[in-house]
């Protein structure tokens, strides 16, 4: 009787066939794109998207092709934070046409998708029941369809905003090989700091991705009457080796900076002379640097 | 996964996907020697992981199409976000449908609710009880099979002895 081995194929599925397809659709797409940067932090809410948002469109205006992946399949908001809600994606033989920002930034996010402002993101599935052993395997697979389905054209940087923890990290180094780096965000208290660490020792030492470097958010307020700095955290200043990695920015707390996340408006754009957008435009610098000398 | 016809030590060959029934789907695989013809039932949650890895038994047949997992997949997704697929990319059939048959044949199976579930056999409360003793991903399809087994026998009610009548049928302990 033959054994597996000698069976020529798996009866006509190519399942094997299947999956070097999906690796190529994304391989091809991933090669005209010249740098990927993903944005991360350890725990949640510290400003991963609206980094990610005011770093995308600090790239746009510095004259950069820029693309955004919301890689928050369950919690998207960069489609917000950019004004694009109301995009309508186009199909084409050649992928999906991304909803395009005001100042021309390219966006993809789950948030496109979803019929209505209540909509979670629910899968097929004959009985949502024990879902957690396939939802992950469809949230990658709808990542991998972002990235390699999206019509990006030629681009300078893709931006990739990451739900927080560190889970969807390993994912990400494997669908892109060649990933630029990674930009941790954290806020200064030390309940922060803890779990960044992790997220740190997770990319660099386990799936040696580089680190570009860590951004401080919510470092500080400026006094609106006297100008003084006031910490809103850690009383303390976080010293700027304390991850060993460079530290790109301190971007202060800026209620307005929340309310053109909320409206959609580019915040660098409209205050162009704020602190935030001095911090910003000082790691929009310090990514490119890394790039150059990387 | 391969098979092969003891008989005449031929590869099987994959010959058909058929509509799926609570969410299972049933691979025909023939052996191009003797024709014979054998039957692999996917449980619910098997078919769930295929679909979520965007594979197809029989494999793909068309080139893929864009985002095609997350536009057959997305239960909540907007009616503007899934247009046709325009005509190059195959015939204009909508997304869900799709000209895969494994892809169209999945849509389907989600579009079942256990509402529209034609009458079947009541369950006593100690059958329901040892039918909840089987591990979940394996259950819709014992479930689906003691009830085929009562109609074929003639029980309109599934009892402990009915169940035990059913056993020898399943692979599951209950
Ligand atoms: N420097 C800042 N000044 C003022 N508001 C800010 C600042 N950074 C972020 N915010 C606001 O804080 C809230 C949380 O930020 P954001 O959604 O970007 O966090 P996140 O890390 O992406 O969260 P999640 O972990 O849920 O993805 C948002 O309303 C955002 O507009
Ligand atoms: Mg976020």
């Amino acid at each position: 009787m033959k054994s597996y081995k000698e069976l020529p194929d798996d009866a006509g599925s190519n399942i094997i066939g299947q999956v070097t397809a999906q690796a190529n659709r994304l391989t091809k797409r991933l090669a005209s794109i010249k740098r990927t940067v993903a944005i991360m932090s350890g725990k949640g809410g510290v400003g991963k998207s609206a980094v990610t948002a005011n770093l995308a469109t600090a790239l746009t205006l510095a004259g950069y092709t820029v693309g955004v992946v919301d890689a928050d399949i369950n919690g998207p908001t960069i489609a917000k934070m950019m004004g694009v809600r109301n995009a309508t994606l186009e199909y084409t033989s050649a992928g999906v046409k991304p909803a395009i920002s005001s100042l021309g930034t390219k966006i993809i996010s789950m948030d496109l998708l979803l019929s209505e402002d209540d909509a979670p993101v629910l899968w097929s599935a004959h009985t949502q029941k024990d879902a957690f052993t396939w939802r992950s395997t469809m949230e990658v697979g709808a990542l991998r369809e972002f990235i390699g389905d999206t019509e990006w054209g030629e681009l300078d940087y893709l931006l990739l905003d990451l739900p927080p923890g560190s889970d969807r990290l390993p994912n990400v180094a494997e669908l892109i090989p060649n990933l630029g780096g990674v930009i941790v965000v954290t806020i200064p208290s030390e309940v922060s700091h803890l779990i960044v660490r992790k997220s740190i020792t997770m990319a660099r030492d386990i799936f040696k991705v580089p680190i570009i470097g860590i951004v401080e958010n919510m470092a500080f307020y400026a006094c609106k009457h006297c100008g003084e700095h006031e910490s809103l955290f850690s009383p303390e200043d976080t010293p700027d080796n304390t991850f060993q990695v460079t530290t790109l920015g301190k971007i202060p707390f800026d209620p307005k900076l929340s309310h053109c996340n909320d409206n959609g408006t580019p915040y660098i754009h409209e205050y162009p002379d704020s602190l935030a957008s001095a911090a910003i435009l000082e790691v929009t610098q310090k990514i490119q640097d890394f790039f150059k000398y990387y | 996964m391969k098979f092969l016809c003891i008989d005449c030590d031929t590869a099987m060959k994959f010959k058909d996907v058929t509509r799926p029934e609570q969410g299972s789907v049933t691979a025909v695989f023939e052996c191009p020697d003797c024709f014979t013809e054998i039957a692999m039932f996917l449980n619910p949650w098997e078919t769930q992981m295929l679909k979520s890895l965007d594979l197809k038994l029989g494999g793909s047949g068309e080139a893929a199409q864009p985002m095609q997992m997350v536009r057959s997949q997305l239960e909540t997704a907007k009616q503007d976000s899934m247009p046709n697929v325009s005509s190059e990319m195959g015939s204009g059939e909508t997304a869900e449908g799709g000209k895969c048959p494994f892809t169209a044949v999945i849509s389907d199976a989600f579009e079942e609710k256990p509402e529209s579930e034609p009458e079947g056999p009541t369950w006593t409360p100690e059958a329901l009880e040892r039918l909840e003793r089987i591990p979940s991903f394996v259950r819709p399809m014992a479930k689906m099979g003691i009830e085929s087994f009562a109609k074929e026998n003639g029980h309109t009610e599934i009892t402990g002895e009915v169940m035990d009548a059913a056993r020898g049928n399943f692979p599951a302990q209950f």
